[in-house]
């Protein structure tokens, strides 16, 4: 068992680099692809006026002018010895760039994932357990809000809580109340998959046989909801859960721009519209890092939450090793 | 073809719709305050913090990259200061240096700098300080990544040399009249000698930027704000502000609020002061509720196109002509701009002291335009395109990403030439796209530039002396050859005044520049509150004068 879960868990690890190395080579290689390079791109600006001449002596300085594969082993090589080098853009040190944007990020995406939680789970059990007409409004508040695009929520949002009632200001984003406000503008989108994923098992415990002994014994339906219903329930969801994580990362580019966060999001759009190498190389990489530690969790996490799980895991595990 | 139906398209449709409803709701709100608080004491009080939105700080502290760029170029007018002053007109005027002779023909000059100038290290800006600077600004140092100023005159650099502590002599192999004019423009910011010396990873870190400017950087976080404060023992700025000693404002906060709706949202409910760019559809309005809206034009070429005579179709001199007449440019200034935006008069803004009226060799008039391609042959079809052997005449613009207001202006010019018989196809590009398309060398190609001395002109429309050859003419022009070396090796302005008159008229008459109107590249969206900012030559708001009134 503990050799089965140790064999398990390098796997998964050996997984992860792997699928980190390759995001990088992509990253890379895709920036490459593009017309242009964040040096040439500043330098070029008709305003500079400077000539070809003058542009390429600088290029030459950043070995940009060198093949493509020799610039991809040479960022390989420094990223393997953990340096991120600088940004192309602002010459500032990545890790500089990436670590004051994280703990905004984190903020907002742990608040959004919380609030989309919340927000998931009010559904479902609406959906549930309301009359008739009101169980199918809440039925179709996923698809609403799946529908209704992030900036329009985020533009309403501050139209209403920071111009109209002053409730927090613009120029402060990263003040506790502004911070709310931008999670709910990412959670919003973000809870929609996962209401549906929690209504449908939702759906599907209720019919069960043990849900209906449990009715037929007297149990209130909120108590049936949470004591029994929940936990076979909330399975799909932490898989979900660990999906939405990617999606927290990636889709927090709109909200941290409506709301004037500097943050992953705005960092990883100045990278790419700039062709910013190192910096989006890094993002990238964290990125990726951070998506497989949490699906890995999620993973590990799933066997605790339904025993059917680990057997079935198990047994695949004997088929394989036989 | 457009782009109308592209989720950006939409979106900044959106945005601007919500923009101007929040607008309108918010004026409502307020009701008619607005109109009193704007009537306060004429008197500038000291004191007081503003803050300032910007979209961005992307590309960062080097002064060499971005000196020049319209959204750092902000800050670094504010912690630096120049050796020359240019104002709105294109005049210049004494700043660091107190004083300047030249001699020789305009081959050497002596710039006597202003005593008890200093960094806000301590140490002083003296003949040797400036020396450094002439050097950085001449010849970078390509091996430290470190880039020159593009519009230095280096070609014909000798050198700089301090003749004592306060006295710099400088040399070039032949005339240079544009040189003093260079030193006021946005590129040629004085630093302190320590922060040359700096690798460029070094100087990307703004608090190592030490200038002698009204400011100094108190605090910044890349990509969020960047606070700076007065200095108080300044007393150097330049005379024709018309202020001495220290700056009003004790500090002025940049703000990145990258969202343009946003930006203007927040001036407006009264949470910051100033917005950088805002939508040119909104100054109306704006103004409306009192507030002010600064929309200084820079010295430099206008915007327009310049013209590729080697291809197909504008190598038809008939072409070029219909097109300049083809273009309604009174519908585009009141479709995409509002009545701040003026017409062109010749291919240079108007504010560049040597800028003639040659409105009537480009004038709109749709009639002439069609006869001119009736008489070369271009034959309408039955699709309305007029075509001949066999050939469509149509071409391709690509919008200046630099200046996001030319999609609109492009869109409408397509429609206009299609009434004389010309097929104009858009294509939209980025900024990394567009180096490719000028590497293309399409017809007409969008151009924006600023300059500081007319001079600069000479090297852009030959290849004569490594010319930039915007017609791609090369040297085949022999009359144009000799006009442009007329005016790079011009020794005195007022002889050089009469040949940029000639070249006007002439680069126009050949139909090798389509002017369209007055380049405004920066906007600036200003509380009723904020009085006295002012504006450089290059079209930067300056907030040395600026103060609140209570």
């Amino acid at each position: 068992m503990t050799g089965d879960y140790r064999r398990f868990a390098l796997t998964r690890a050996g997984q992860a680099i792997v699928v980190v190395l390759l995001a990088y080579v992509f990253t890379f290689l895709i920036i490459s692809v593009l017309p242009g390079d964040a040096i040439t791109n500043t330098l070029r600006d008709p305003q500079h006026g400077l000539s070809e001449e003058d542009i390429q002596r600088i290029v030459a300085f950043y070995g940009l002018d060198q093949p493509v594969i020799v610039q991809l082993l040479l960022s390989l090589g420094r990223f393997l010895t953990g340096e991120l080098g600088f940004s192309l853009q602002s010459n500032l040190p990545v890790s500089q760039i990436v670590g004051d944007a994280l703990p905004s990020t984190l903020t907002l995406a742990t608040t959004a994932l919380l609030i989309a939680i919340i927000f998931a789970v009010a559904i479902a059990y609406g959906a549930q357990y309301l009359p008739g007409k009101w169980a199918a409004i809440v039925r179709s508040i996923p698809s609403f809000f799946l529908s209704v695009p992030n900036f329009v929520i985020g533009l309403i949002l501050i139209e209403f809580f920071a111009f109209r009632l002053h409730s927090f200001t613009t120029t402060d984003p990263h003040s506790p109340v502004a911070t709310l406000f931008a999670a709910i503008t990412l959670a919003i989108p973000v809870s929609a998959p996962l209401a549906e994923v929690l209504i449908a098992s939702l759906d599907h415990e209720s019919r069960q046989e043990y849900a209906l002994v449990a009715r037929s014994r007297g149990l209130s339906e909120a108590r049936l909801f949470a004591k029994h219903l929940v936990k076979p329930s909330a399975l799909p969801s932490v898989a979900m859960v660990a999906l939405i994580v990617g999606e927290l990362l990636g889709g927090s580019v709109i909200t941290e721009t409506i709301f004037g966060r500097d943050g992953i999001g705005t960092v990883v759009q100045k990278a790419v519209t700039g062709e910013d190498q190192p910096v989006l190389q890094a993002v990238v990489s964290l990125s990726a890092v951070v998506f497989v530690a949490v699906n890995l969790v999620a993973d590990l996490a799933s066997p605790l939450l339904d025993p059917r799980v680990k057997l079935r895991e198990t047994k695949l595990k004997e088929k394989v090793g036989a | 073809m457009t782009t109308f139906n592209t989720p950006e398209f939409r979106r900044r449709a959106f945005l601007a719709g919500l923009g101007a409803l929040s607008t309108s709701a918010l004026v409502t709100a307020c009701g008619g305050t607005n109109a009193s608080t704007g009537t306060g004491s004429t008197t500038p009080v000291d004191g007081g913090n503003i803050t300032f939105l910007i979209q961005g700080y992307d590309t960062g502290w080097v002064s060499s990259k971005t000196s020049i760029s319209s959204y750092e170029g902000n800050l670094w007018g504010q912690i630096t200061d120049k050796l020359v002053y240019v104002n709105e007109k294109g005049e210049l005027s004494p700043w660091v240096a107190e004083s300047w002779e030249e001699l020789n023909g305009a081959k050497d000059f002596v710039i006597h700098l202003k005593q008890g100038v200093t960094f806000s290290d301590g140490a002083p800006v003296d003949a040797a300080a400036v020396v450094a600077n002439l050097n950085a600004w001449a010849k970078g140092d390509s091996t430290r990544g470190v880039s020159k100023v593009g519009l230095f005159p280096s070609s014909n650099f000798v050198s700089a040399e301090a003749t004592d502590a306060v006295t710099v002599k400088v040399s070039f192999s032949s005339p240079s009249l544009g040189f003093i004019a260079t030193l006021a423009y946005h590129g040629c910011i004085l630093l302190s000698p320590k922060t040359l010396a700096l690798p460029v990873e070094a100087q990307a870190d703004l608090s190592q930027e030490i200038g002698s400017g009204p400011f100094v950087v108190k605090s910044w976080k890349q990509g969020d704000s960047y606070v700076l404060e007065k200095r108080k023992d300044y007393n150097w700025g330049p005379a024709a502000l018309g202020h001495t000693g220290p700056a009003r404002l004790d500090t002025i906060t940049y703000k990145v609020i990258k969202d343009t709706s946003v930006r203007t949202s927040t001036v407006v409910s009264g949470q910051a002061d100033v917005a950088f760019n805002v939508e040119p559809q909104e100054i109306e309005s704006l103004k409306a509720q009192g507030f002010t809206v600064g929309t200084p034009r820079y010295l430099g070429f206008v915007d327009g196109f310049q013209v590729n005579t080697q291809a197909f179709p504008t190598n038809d001199p008939a072409v070029r002509k219909a097109i300049q007449h083809g273009i309604d440019r009174d519908e585009i200034l009141k479709t995409v701009y509002t009545s701040d935006w003026n017409a062109a008069t010749t291919f240079i803004q108007g504010n560049v002291p040597e800028a003639g009226e040659f409105s009537d060799t480009f004038k709109f008039d749709a009639d002439k335009a069609n006869k001119i391609l009736d008489d070369a042959g271009w034959a309408t079809g039955s699709d309305g395109y007029r075509s001949k052997d066999g050939k469509t005449l149509e071409f391709t613009l690509t919008p200046n990403p630099y200046v996001p207001s030319t999609k609109a202006e492009d869109e409408l010019i397509a429609q206009q030439l299609k009434k004389v018989g010309i097929k104009v196809n858009l294509k939209v590009v980025d900024v990394a796209g567009y180096a490719a398309v000028q590497a293309s060398k399409p017809p007409l190609f969008q151009t924006s530039r600023s300059f500081v001395d007319v001079g600069t002109v000479a090297g852009v429309l030959t290849s004569q002396n490594k010319g930039e050859d915007w017609f791609g003419l090369g040297t085949s022009d022999q009359k144009l050859n000799d006009l442009s070396t007329a005016i790079a090796t011009a020794s005195d302005r007022a002889s050089r005044e009469k040949v940029a008159d000639q070249l006007q008229q002439y680069v126009l008459e050949q139909g090798y520049f389509i002017p369209l109107n007055q380049l405004v590249q920066r906007l600036y969206l200003i509380s009723p509150k904020i009085k006295d900012v002012q504006y450089n030559g290059l079209a930067y708001a300056n907030f040395y004068t600026a103060w609140i009134s209570q």
